[in-house]
């Protein structure tokens, strides 16, 4: 492949991506959401069970000061 | 109070060890569907048929369950009690996981099985979680504030989705 077809695949595929809305009407991050989706629901939970865990270890620190 | 370590996934793994039927519900539910939120207890409605009941209650010793109400502390659900379509708030030594007999307007095991599908949700661990159609229901159902914050994102997922079955 070309330079030049390198450059018009991404200069075809920028446009979409500049223009998909990152939030819905009423605020919801439509970018976390494709980030989950994209995910097995194993590895959702994982994501959950590690986001918890980190809050946990933060309101543990907290606590000892 | 005791401080453990959440682990969701070993509640599960105990639950289906000991053949419990149920089904996952809540804020777990809604983040294995792919929705972005945080959920700090395992919502689960269990089939209330007797030899189930007798089969939760044996998952209770390794669970290390026990009420999370002050008064009841030291305390496990009974089988009368976990027979009730009521709810039990429990501490376990994987964090907390509330049984609950029924959602919603009356919504027990029996009938969310027809509105739950089956999730692969670690290695060679399968079990049965309502659908987001039933998940976002049920909370459009519940007068609760806290279930009608939840459900932008959950109608947000579930329109995301069907984008992506469109293909």
């Amino acid at each position: 492949m070309t330079e030049t077809n390198l450059q018009t695949r991404d200069a075809d595929a920028e446009p979409q991506l500049a223009h998909a809305p990152t939030h819905s009407a009423d605020g919801v991050d439509l970018t976390l959401i494709g980030w989950m989706l994209s995910l097995t629901p194993a590895e959702r939970l994982q994501v959950l069970q590690q986001a918890v865990r980190s809050l946990q270890r933060l309101r543990n620190d907290q606590a000892d000061y | 109070m005791t401080k453990p370590t959440i682990n969701y996934l070993e509640i599960l793994k105990t639950l289906r060890r000991h053949k419990v039927d149920f089904i996952v519900v809540g804020g777990v539910c809604a983040v294995l569907h792919g929705a972005p939120l945080a959920a700090f207890d395992l919502d689960v409605v269990h089939s209330r048929e007797t030899g189930n009941l007798t089969r939760l209650w044996m998952s209770f010793r390794p669970l290390g369950a026990h009420y999370r109400i002050p008064a009841r502390q030291t305390e496990i659900p009974g089988l009368s009690e976990l027979a009730s379509t009521g709810h039990h708030l429990l501490m376990t030594r994987f964090g907390p996981l509330d049984l609950l007999g029924a959602i919603g307007k009356g919504r027990d095991y029996d009938q969310l099985r027809n509105e739950s599908v089956e999730m692969q949700v670690g290695t060679g661990l399968v079990v049965r979680v309502a659908t987001l159609e039933c998940l976002i229901k049920t909370k459009e159902e519940s007068g609760l504030e806290i279930d009608q914050a939840a459900l932008p994102v959950l109608r947000r997922v579930s329109e995301e989705k069907s984008k992506s079955s469109d293909f």
